[in-house]
């Protein structure tokens, strides 16, 4: 990581505008790299956790794979739109219960969950598909959500956003024989090999970069940055942030499934304010119009929690052993976030990205 | 970045290999993967310590099969995510018996990784159907007992000994154990000759207010002879109140949750209050070895049980214990057979069976506490007459 340079996105619209025709994929050359080093990233931290082969660590090392999915499905909308939303843990929740719907055995769903629809109790799908259908179903039901929000904007949008999930946990906490209500839904294929979570963390890397680079992508930022005159040179704001709301939808969704999957077990309190908010401080301390700050918080943050854990359980030194009081690591974990935010306001990488060359200068 | 991975790697390198040393032959693993911290706790750590003092008397009594139990922990810190890694932790540490968190939604997901390892789990004192195979599999077990028992011992009691025939039933919504009090009380009502529900409500644990449920009951022509009080902390206590506030004298008859004098100050005088338990608290259980296990609770964490959870954790070991010297092994299939063998199996808290379809217990031996003048005290004991069927259960 350390030779890698980082370069400044806002330069690269204004390069935009400057050439007028650029050749068609030039963009998509320059930025390659960042996908392509977070990605690399991702699979060293795959291929270490399989050769220690510590069973624990390899399921630490999914739950950090599955938050590298959601957080960087929030930054797909709020890193690009400039919108804060506390809502897009409904979209987790949405697609962890879809993905119980269509992998739970259908002799226990029966009994567990029988207001399903008729082919859904009968349906019993390999865990990747649910998981692809899932996240479509996030994805549609953003859509149709977006439709409605992303008419609002700064305060009022967040706000809108956050009923969108309290809306979504009174539902799932309450329909009885839909989602169970409060009781856990079981009997979810648990998938405790790192590959496949990898896999959708790259996969959910490179669609956030396919993203923030494509026309609409571009648009949003701009709007972001300044919003009359992005609309004065014929940027459909609402449009361009409902795209990226549904994407984003989509992406919350798929780790809403692995989330299901790596557990085994859903339940509607799982998918609120908690996980609204460490994935969110993960966001902001890594850098919010980042995507890189997006994955890079997320595992430095887990990186600082697992070691202050360890430091609980205790750490032999010698022939004693060294631990720090129990609960002393969420007061530590809040304390280095206060400290991190107060030296880089703007999260540990700002507005940049990781790449390997500087910006060419044309 | 990588300097720190590297470092992770090396700790967890030299953790792990050290581990095969643990679980080497002449010792026998219990895993505690409960919560150490977070709210979880106040319901883990009695029973924990309950489940400790069976285990030091096996290792005083010369260990089990002839070797020493052990005992590894890992906390789940009341996190769901946590606490399947708290479960993959002990499995890894060699766990040859995985105990899991009281309550099912806490303690499923260790007891989940268990079965994937093909390991024993025991949840301590989760008292839902889904704690055992229907939940979680064929290898896990529940030390307590179904949440159903509690209403049907108290139905079929207040029935017998109260002689109460017109029940009025007050559901919590909240949960799933509270959900499971009713369900039991609703089979039982039924069989009972002449008995009759003569009305029914529910309300939320977090309502702060039952004033609408309560203008209900009063509304009746008759106080009814018992209200069945489906419900746990903290609603319950305000719930207590707010009946009894309001002029409404009639038993009232509750699950295990209610157990402990710990709350009873914020109802002074209570009377006409019955839990069931499996043992008393109090020091006057007629079985003088439940005392003896107060003491020696009272000697190891400087107090008495708070409630009747704790006793789970003894039973637990107990009946464990029991099958694997059995089964000569402590071999998982062996030793689950060896428990489903176990037809009313002695223990100190009552008989404990399991079964094939059941690893729960779907009838046993309660205590009747009655809280009288804010004073609660053993006043009889009462098994149901015929055990909880599993239609029951899973409805």
């Amino acid at each position: 990581m350390s030779n890698a340079t980082t370069v400044d996105t806002h330069a690269l619209d204004s390069d935009k505008i400057a050439v007028r025709q650029p050749s068609r994929f030039s963009l998509a050359g320059r930025t390659i790299w960042t996908p392509l080093l977070l990605s690399l990233l991702l699979v060293a931290i795959a291929v270490i956790t399989f050769m220690i082969g510590s069973r624990p660590f390899n399921q630490t090392v999914i739950d950090v794979f599955v938050r590298v999915i959601l957080v960087v499905g929030l930054y797909v909308f709020i890193g690009n739109s400039g919108v804060m939303s506390f809502g897009h843990i409904a979209f987790t929740c949405l697609g962890a219960y879809a993905a119980a719907w269509l992998t739970i055995n259908p002799a226990m769903k029966k009994i567990s969950l029988p207001g399903l629809p008729e082919w859904l109790l009968a349906t019993k799908l390999p865990y990747w598909q649910a998981a692809v259908l899932a996240s479509l179903f996030a994805g549609v039901m953003a859509l149709i959500f977006g439709r409605v929000l992303m008419r609002l904007s700064g305060i009022a949008a967040s706000i809108a956003t956050f009923a969108v999930l309290a809306m979504i946990n009174a539902i799932y906490s309450n329909w009885e024989s839909v989602t169970g209500a409060t009781s856990s839904v079981v009997g979810i294929p648990i998938v405790r090999t790192i590959w496949p979570y990898m896999i959708a963390a790259v996969v959910a890397v490179f669609i956030a970069w396919a993203h923030a680079i494509s026309r609409s992508g571009l648009a949003l930022r701009a709007a972001r940055d300044e919003p009359t005159a992005a609309a004065a040179s014929g940027v459909d704001i609402p449009r361009e942030r409902l795209v990226a709301f549904a994407v984003s939808g989509a992406i919350m969704g798929l780790g809403g499934a692995l989330m299901a999957h790596s557990v085994g077990v859903v339940t509607p309190d799982t998918f609120y304010l908690g996980l609204t908010f460490t994935t969110l401080s993960m966001l902001v301390v890594g850098g919010m119009g980042s995507l890189s700050g997006g994955v890079i918080g997320v595992v430095l943050l887990s990186a600082l929690i697992q070691a202050l854990r360890w430091l609980e359980a205790g750490v032999p030194i010698g022939d004693s052993t060294f631990a720090i009081p129990k609960g002393l690591q969420e007061i530590a974990l809040g304390i280095i976030m206060i400290v991190i935010l107060a030296l880089r306001p703007t999260g540990l990488m700002g507005n940049r990205e990781v790449t390997l060359f500087r910006k060419k200068t044309k | 970045m990588a300097y720190k991975t590297r470092l992770l790697a090396t700790a967890l390198i030299a953790v792990s290999s050290a581990f095969p040393a643990l679980a080497d032959d002449d010792k026998i693993i219990v895993g505690f993967a409960t919560a150490e911290s977070g709210f979880m706790e106040a319901y883990d750590k009695p029973a924990q310590d309950a489940a400790m003092i069976r285990i030091d008397e096996i290792n005083a009594a010369g260990g089990l099969l002839g070797k020493q139990i052990e005992v590894i922990k890992a906390d789940t810190k009341t996190d769901r995510a946590e606490g399947a890694k708290a479960g993959l932790t002990v499995i890894d540490g060699g766990a040859d018996l995985v105990v899991v968190s009281c309550d099912y939604d806490f303690g499923s997901p260790a007891a989940l990784a268990a079965e994937d390892a093909g390991k024993i789990s025991f949840f301590l004192c989760a008292e839902s159907v889904k704690a055992g195979i229907q939940g979680v599999g064929p290898h896990s077990f529940s030390a307590s007992v179904l949440a159903a028992v509690q209403g049907a011992t108290m139905a079929e009691w207040a029935y017998n000994k109260k002689g109460a025939r017109n029940f009025y039933r007050l559901l919590d919504t909240w949960t799933e154990y509270n959900k499971g009090i009713c369900d039991g009380f609703d089979w039982m009502l039924p069989k009972l000759k002449d008995a009759k529900l003569v009305g029914q409500d529910t309300f939320k644990n977090e309502d702060a207010s039952i004033a609408a449920q309560i203008s209900r009951i009063k509304a009746l022509p008759q106080e009814p002879d018992a209200i069945m009080l489906c419900t746990m902390m903290p609603g319950a206590v305000s719930a207590v109140k707010q009946i009894r506030a309001a002029g409404i004298n009639a038993p009232i008859l509750n699950g295990s949750s209610m157990d402990g004098s710990y709350w009873l100050s914020a109802v002074p005088d209570l009377t006409n209050f019955y839990v069931p338990v499996q043992g008393s608290i109090y020091g006057d259980d007629p079985n003088p070895d439940v005392s003896k296990f107060n003491a020696a609770y009272k000697a190891k964490t400087g107090s008495d049980p708070s409630s009747q959870y704790a006793y789970p954790g003894y039973v637990m070991i107990d009946v464990w214990a029991k099958a694997v010297e059995r089964a000569g092994t402590t071999d998982a299939d062996a030793v689950v057979a060896e428990l489903e063998k176990m037809k009313n199996e002695p223990t100190i808290f009552g008989p404990r069976t399991f079964s094939a379809e059941l690893h729960h217990q779907n009838t046993t031996k309660y205590e009747i506490i009655e809280v009288k003048d804010g004073k609660p005290g053993v006043v009889d004991s009462w098994t149901i007459s015929e055990p909880v069927p599993l239609e029951a259960l899973l409805k």
